[in-house]
C-alpha cells in the first residue's frame, strides 16, 4: 500500500487505492482503483445510501460518474498523458445496482491514436452486469 | 445557494440527486427548462465541472421531462449517449430545455443540449423504458 492511502473499504481488497481525492470524485466518491488483470484496468466502489436512486437501486448518474472516472483514468494510464478530456461517452443500464453492492468496472483500450483513446467498460456487481459503456477521450497537451 | 432569476428550485426524490442538488425548473411542459449552477464541489482538479456530474445532472433533467410527458409514469433510463463539447466552470448556470424525440407505448426518447449563456457544452439523449409497459 503507498504512503498515505486509506484504508479500503469492507468488501474491496486491502491493497485497493482510493483515487477520489479531491473535487467531484471525493464527492461522490469514494472510488477505488483495484490491480490489473493483465491488459484489463480495474476499479471498485461500494454503493452507499447517497448514491441510491428513490426505488433502490444505485442511480444511473452515480454509475456513469464511476464510468467516466474509471475510464478517464484508464486513458491516462494508457497514453501515459497527464490530462485527458472525456469527448463522448455511451453508456447502457443493463441491471440494477442495489444497496452494498461491491461494482467493479473493468476497462480495455480498443484503440489509441496520437491525440485519442478508445475504451470500453463493464460495470459488475457480483455474477450480474449492471452497465456498459464505451468512449472516446482526446489526449489534452 | 441563490435561485436563478426565472426559475425554481424543483423537489428532488433521488438521494443520489439530493447529494448532488439542488435544481431547478422553470416554464411550463412542453417547454419546461431546468438547470443548475455548478459548484466547486462539482468540479475536477483542473477548475471544470465532472462529466459525472454533468451526466447526472442530464440523467436528473430528461428524466424529470419523461415524468413530464407522460403524468409521472415510473421509468428507468436503459440507454445515454453523452457528448461533452465545451468545459463549464464554477459558477456557471447550466440550462437544458429537453426536446422529446419520440414516445412509444413502452419507451420515451428524450435528448437535450446543455448550456450556459446559450453556448452548448453537452449534448445527450436517453431512452427510457417505461415500467410495466412490455
Amino acid at each position: 500500500m503507498t504512503e498515505g492511502a486509506e484504508i479500503a473499504a469492507p468488501g474491496l481488497p486491502a491493497d485497493a487505492e482510493n483515487i477520489s481525492i479531491a473535487g467531484f470524485n471525493k464527492f461522490a466518491g469514494p472510488f477505488y482503483r483495484l490491480c490489473d488483470d493483465a491488459d484489463i484496468r480495474r476499479f471498485a466502489f461500494v454503493a452507499l445510501d447517497k448514491h441510491m436512486n428513490g426505488s433502490g437501486t444505485v442511480h444511473g448518474g452515480l454509475l456513469m460518474t464511476f464510468a467516466d472516472i474509471s475510464m478517464s483514468r484508464t486513458s491516462r494510464l494508457v497514453s501515459g498523458a497527464k490530462s485527458c478530456s472525456t469527448v463522448a461517452l455511451n453508456c447502457d443500464f443493463v441491471g440494477p445496482g442495489r444497496l452494498g453492492d461491491v461494482i467493479e468496472a473493468r476497462v480495455r483500450a480498443t484503440r489509441q491514436t496520437r491525440t485519442l483513446v478508445f475504451l470500453s467498460a463493464e460495470l459488475s456487481a457480483p455474477g450480474r452486469i449492471v452497465m456498459t459503456a464505451s468512449g472516446l477521450w482526446k489526449i489534452t497537451p | 445557494m441563490t435561485v436563478p432569476e426565472g426559475f425554481s428550485e424543483i423537489r428532488l426524490i433521488d438521494p443520489f440527486e439530493i447529494h448532488v442538488g439542488p435544481a431547478y425548473g422553470a416554464g411550463d411542459i412542453p417547454q419546461r427548462r431546468y438547470a443548475f449552477r455548478v459548484a466547486a464541489h462539482h468540479c475536477n482538479l483542473r477548475g471544470v465541472v465532472h462529466g459525472g456530474m454533468l451526466m447526472t445532472f442530464a440523467d436528473l433533467a430528461l428524466g424529470q421531462a419523461v415524468w413530464d410527458v407522460t403524468d409521472k409514469a415510473p421509468s428507468v433510463t436503459l440507454n445515454m449517449q453523452t457528448q461533452f463539447i465545451a468545459p463549464a466552470r464554477e459558477g456557471d448556470l447550466i440550462e437544458v430545455r429537453p426536446e422529446l424525440t419520440r414516445r412509444t407505448r413502452s419507451m420515451v426518447f428524450m435528448r437535450g443540449d446543455f448550456t450556459v449563456d446559450g453556448e452548448i457544452v453537452m449534448t445527450a439523449q436517453s431512452v427510457w423504458k417505461l415500467l410495466g409497459k412490455d
